[in-house]
């Protein structure tokens, strides 16, 4: 989906998946008790990772996912995950407790089949 | 009333030494599997191991072991038996793997199974023997063992018994 050449006609462009889609994308930001700890990239994954062990086991931590994107200001990541494993790695996610050793948790803000949907929430729309 | 199902799971245990199969005991061989699973499958794999797995029969003499397992995830539990490569038991590890011969959705059918199984094995290595003598005495062994031993090898016994008739 590549931005309107035009300007005056957008273009809508209606994507119909006959599968299943391959990947889920997930929205989440991570809330520390002390706010003022910096994660980078390597860390974050590591500690999904860490907690996918912890539940499901090194068959769940050989779950394909990837880290997209990430902002180290807001804690705010961007993860991709194939369907199938968009349960396990949602509820590991869920049960993650604690960043060394400080209370922490993860919220996960939106989760769509298309990456295009995490661009706006429909929950914090400003309608007049 | 509706019936708690589950999956019986008839294994062989492969070991290198045979005399040290003698040592297994049904508390061992469950330990060993829960922690494989634990380690394979997390937390997870853990809890669903606690309820409804049990070791319900191990015969040490021919390394035969039935496993339950419950019905809804005895695949994910099953999936874990390959990474088993030793047994610790009485302070001795017994390097091993299990082979899963049969699954079943009874004790019966997995019973039926391991006769079948074991007059099988009769068979194939009946014809090794060298001469009619030797034939003979393990006719009588068998014979023999049907008697003294008890209820508890009266799986391999009625094996053997049967195959006896059919000579």
């Amino acid at each position: 989906m590549k931005p309107a050449e035009k300007e005056e006609e957008s273009v809508y462009k209606r994507v119909v998946l006959k599968n299943a889609s391959p990947y889920q994308y997930m929205k989440i930001c991570l809330v520390l008790e002390d706010e003022s700890t910096r994660l980078s990239a390597v860390e974050l994954k590591l500690f999904i990772i860490s907690g996918l062990r912890n539940l499901y086991g090194e068959v769940g931590a050989a779950l394909n996912f990837d880290l997209l994107k990430y902002d180290e200001d807001t804690l705010t990541a961007f993860l991709r995950v194939t369907s199938r494993g968009l349960v396990k790695l949602w509820s590991s996610l869920t049960l993650l407790g604690s960043y060394q050793n400080q209370a922490c948790a993860f919220r996960v803000l939106q989760v769509s089949s298309f990456l295009l949907s995490l661009t706006g929430n429909s929950r914090d729309l400003q309608l007049d | 009333m509706v019936r708690v199902k589950s999956r019986y799971l008839l294994c062989e245990v492969n070991v290198s030494d045979r005399s040290s199969l003698l040592l297994l005991d049904d508390r061992a061989v469950a330990a060993t599997v829960k922690s494989v699973v634990a380690r394979t499958h997390g937390d997870y794999g853990a809890a669903m191991c606690t309820i409804g797995f049990s070791v319900k029969y191990l015969n040490a003499h021919t390394g035969i072991v039935l496993l339950r397992f419950p019905k809804r995830c005895y695949r994910l539990l099953w999936s874990a038996l390959p990474f088993i490569t030793s047994i610790e038991t009485r302070g001795q590890k017994i390097p091993c793997f299990l082979n899963c011969l049969h699954v079943g959705g009874t004790i019966r059918t997995c019973q039926k199974f391991l006769i079948r199984y074991n007059t099988q094995q009769l068979h194939r290595m009946l014809p090794r023997c060298k001469n009619e003598e030797e034939k003979q005495q393990i006719r009588k062994a068998i014979l023999s063992c049907s008697l003294t031993i008890g209820k508890r090898e009266a799986f391999e016994d009625e094996a053997e018994s049967e195959e006896d008739e059919d000579e």
